[in-house]
C-alpha cells in the first residue's frame, strides 16, 4: 500500500490552477521524484501535502489516514517533514538550535516546556547533532545560521527536516542555487538518505534525479503528464516535448 | 553566580542609597513590567502596544480589594498576577491571528477600550481622579508603610521575577518563541501551533505586568487613570528598546534610564522627554540592540585596541 497518496488534488489561485487533478502514489521506502519546468506546480503540491494551505478539491491520504485540511503543525507531528526551495531557516538562532527546534517538536511532549533548561533534553540534543552530522554541519553547530554560506544553509535546510525523524521526507529542489560542485555533494547526500527514509524529491533539472530515483512523475502546467522509472521517462515523447518547450538545455 | 547577577544585586543594594526610596522602588517595578513586555517584543518579535491594559487592570482589581477588604499582601499579588494573565489571554486571543501593523493597532485599540472603561466607570475606578486610598498591609511583623521595607520587598520580588524569566527564556518555550520571531512559517512547518505559542507569551507577559501593576498601586497608594493609558504602554516599549530588547537584561537597564530621567531630570527640566527622544533616535540609528549592544560594542572595541599591543614583541 502506498504510504502517501493524493486523489485528484487540485489547487486554484483565482483563475490559475496551479495543481490540477493530481493523483499520485508514493510507496514506502522509495525515492519518488517529481520533475517539471518552473511554474509547473511542484512547490504548490508540497504546500498542499504539508498543510500550508488547503486544496480547492481532492484528498490527501497518509498511511491510510485522511489528512486533507489538517493544519501544518499537526502534519509535522504525523511525520511528514519538508525542506524548502527557498532557504527557510531561523537566521539569528545557532545551527544547533535550528535543528533542536525541529527535533523538540517531533518529541510530541511538552514536559518541562516553560521551565526545564533546553540543553538538558539530552535525547533531543543528540538527535539534533545527529541530523547535523548527517549533512556535514556538525562542526558549525554554534554559529548563527545567518553567518554560514548559501551552500551550508541548503545543508541546514535539509538537516531541519531530518531532525524531525520523518516518515516521509519532502525535498523541494535541495540543490537550488548551488554550484556544480555543491550540487554533486547534495546529490551524494540524497543518495545516502535513500533507503533510510521514504523520499519525495522535487527537481527541475532532469539529469540530477535520473540516477537516484526509483520512480519519476512529470508535472506540467499543474497536471501529471507521465509516471514511470527514470528510463521510461527519458524515452517518453510527451515528456520530451514538455521539456523542449521549457528547459532541456539545463 | 554570574557577573551579571552580581551587578544586579549590587544595584539593588546601592540604589536606595543613591535615589529616593520611592524612585528606587519604581525602577524595579517598571523593570518587572519591562521583563514581561520583552518576552513578547524581544523574544517573540511581537510589538504589543497595549501592555498597560494588563498592568492597569491588575492595579484596579487588586487596589479595589486592598481598599475594601482586609486581604493580605500575597493574596493581592496573586490576584493581580491572575488578572494580568487573564486580561492578556483575552487581548492575546484577539490579536495573535493578525500580524504586522494590524497586530500593533489592535493591541493599541483594545488598550484604548480598557482605558475608556476605566474612565467611565467612575464609581469604581474614580475616573480621571484615579483610585486613591490603597494601603500596604503588613506582612507578619513587617510594616510596609516604611519605604525601605517596601523597597526590600519589591526588590526581592524583582529578583524572583528575573530568575523566573531567565528560566523561561532558557526553556524550550524560550527557543520556540525565538524561532517564531525568526521565521513563523518554518516554525509552523516543523510542528508548532504558532498562534497558541504567541498566546502563551501574552499570558506570561500579562502575569508579569499584573504583578508590576499591583506593586505600583501599593507604592503610590493610588491607581491613576494613566496606569491603563496608552502613554504608559508606550513608555514600557520605549524603555525596553532603549535598554535593549535583544537581551534578558535590556528592560532592566531601560527601566533605570527611563525612571531616572522621568523622576530626576524632569524636576529640573520640564522638557525632559526631549532627552528620551534623542536617546531613542540614537538607538534607532546606531544601536538597534539598545544600551546592551552599545555596551558590548564598547568592550569589543577596547579589546581590539588592546590586542595589537599584546601581540607586539
Ligand atoms: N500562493 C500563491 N498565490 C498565487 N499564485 C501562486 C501561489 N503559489 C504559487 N503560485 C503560482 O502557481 C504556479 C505554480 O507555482 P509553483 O508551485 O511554485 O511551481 P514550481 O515549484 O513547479 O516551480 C505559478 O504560476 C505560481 O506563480
Ligand atoms: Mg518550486
Amino acid at each position: 500500500m502506498a504510504l502517501l497518496r493524493t486523489e485528484t488534488l487540485t489547487k486554484a489561485f483565482g483563475a490559475l490552477t496551479a495543481v490540477n487533478g493530481v493523483t499520485l502514489e508514493v510507496q514506502a521506502g522509495t525515492l519518488h521524484s517529481i520533475i517539471g519546468p518552473n511554474g509547473a506546480g511542484k512547490t504548490t503540491l508540497f504546500n498542499l501535502l504539508t498543510g500550508q494551505f488547503p486544496p480547492t478539491s481532492g484528498r490527501i491520504v497518509f498511511d491510510g489516514r485522511d489528512i486533507t485540511r489538517t493544519p501544518a503543525h499537526r502534519i509535522a507531528h504525523l511525520g511528514l517533514a519538508r525542506s524548502f526551495q527557498r532557504t527557510n531557516v531561523f537566521p539569528a538562532l545557532s545551527i544547533l538550535d535550528n535543528v533542536w527546534i525541529a527535533a523538540f517538536a517531533r518529541g510530541r511532549s511538552w514536559r518541562g516546556l516553560v521551565w526545564r533548561r533546553s540543553d538538558r533534553y539530552t535525547e533531543i540534543v543528540e538527535r539534533a547533532r545527529a541530523a547535523l552530522a548527517d549533512v556535514g554541519l556538525a562542526d558549525k553547530a554554534d554559529q548563527p545560521a545567518r553567518e554560514i554560506s548559501h551552500g551550508e544553509q541548503r545543508q541546514l535546510e535539509l538537516a531541519i527536516a531530518l531532525a524531525a525523524a520523518p516518515r516521509v521526507l519532502l525535498l523541494d529542489e535541495p540543490a537550488a542555487g548551488l554550484s556544480p560542485d555543491e550540487t554533486q555533494k547534495m546529490v551524494a547526500l540524497v543518495r545516502e538518505l535513500k533507503g533510510r527514509y521514504t523520499i519525495v524529491l522535487i527537481e527541475h533539472k532532469m539529469d540530477i534525479i535520473m540516477g537516484v530515483s526509483d520512480r519519476v512523475s512529470v508535472m506540467h502546467f499543474g497536471s501529471l503528464i507521465a509516471e514511470g522509472t527514470p528510463a521510461e521517462i527519458q524515452r517518453n515523447p510527451e515528456v520530451r516535448r514538455a521539456y523542449l518547450g521549457g528547459m532541456v538545455a539545463e | 553566580m554570574s557577573r551579571t547577577w552580581l551587578a544586579v544585586l549590587a544595584a539593588v543594594v546601592v540604589l536606595p542609597m543613591a535615589v529616593r526610596h520611592a524612585i528606587a522602588t519604581e525602577i524595579w517595578i517598571f523593570a518587572i513590567f519591562g521583563l514581561g513586555l520583552n518576552l513578547l517584543l524581544g523574544y517573540t518579535g511581537l510589538l504589543s502596544f497595549g501592555q498597560s491594559t494588563f498592568f492597569g487592570a491588575a492595579a484596579y482589581v487588586a487596589g479595589y480589594l486592598l481598599k475594601h477588604s482586609a486581604i493580605n499582601v500575597f493574596l493581592a499579588l496573586a490576584i493581580g498576577i491572575a488578572v494580568g494573565a487573564v486580561s492578556a489571554a483575552l487581548v492575546g486571543y484577539l490579536c495573535v491571528q493578525r500580524s504586522g501593523l494590524y497586530f500593533i493597532m489592535l493591541t493599541f485599540a483594545l488598550n484604548q477600550m480598557f482605558y475608556f472603561i476605566a474612565y467611565q466607570w467612575t464609581t469604581v475606578t474614580g475616573g480621571e481622579d484615579g483610585m486613591p486610598g490603597i494601603g500596604r498591609p503588613a506582612l507578619l511583623a513587617v510594616d510596609f508603610r516604611n519605604p525601605l521595607a517596601y523597597y526590600v520587598f519589591v526588590a526581592a520580588l524583582f529578583l524572583l521575577s528575573l530568575w523566573i524569566m531567565k528560566r523561561i527564556v532558557e526553556s524550550p518555550l524560550g527557543k520556540i518563541l525565538q524561532a517564531i520571531r525568526e521565521n513563523d512559517v518554518r516554525a509552523e512547518a516543523v510542528g508548532y501551533d504558532v498562534p497558541r505559542f504567541k498566546l502563551l507569551a501574552f499570558v506570561i507577559g500579562g502575569a508579569f505586568s499584573g504583578l508590576a501593576g499591583v506593586l505600583y498601586a501599593m507604592l503610590f497608594g493610588i491607581v491613576p487613570l494613566e496606569a491603563i493609558g496608552f502613554v504608559f504602554s508606550g513608555n514600557v516599549v520605549f524603555a525596553t528598546l532603549i535598554g535593549g530588547s535583544g537581551s534578558l537584561y535590556g528592560p532592566i537597564i531601560g527601566s533605570f534610564v527611563f525612571i531616572w530621567l522621568s523622576e530626576s531630570v524632569s524636576v529640573v527640566w520640564e522638557r525632559w522627554p526631549l532627552l528620551l527622544g534623542v536617546a531613542f533616535v540614537i538607538v534607532v540609528l546606531f544601536f538597534r540592540g539598545g544600551c546592551v549592544e552599545a555596551w558590548a560594542r564598547f568592550w569589543s572595541w577596547r579589546e581590539r585596541r588592546r590586542a595589537p599591543a599584546g601581540i607586539a614583541p
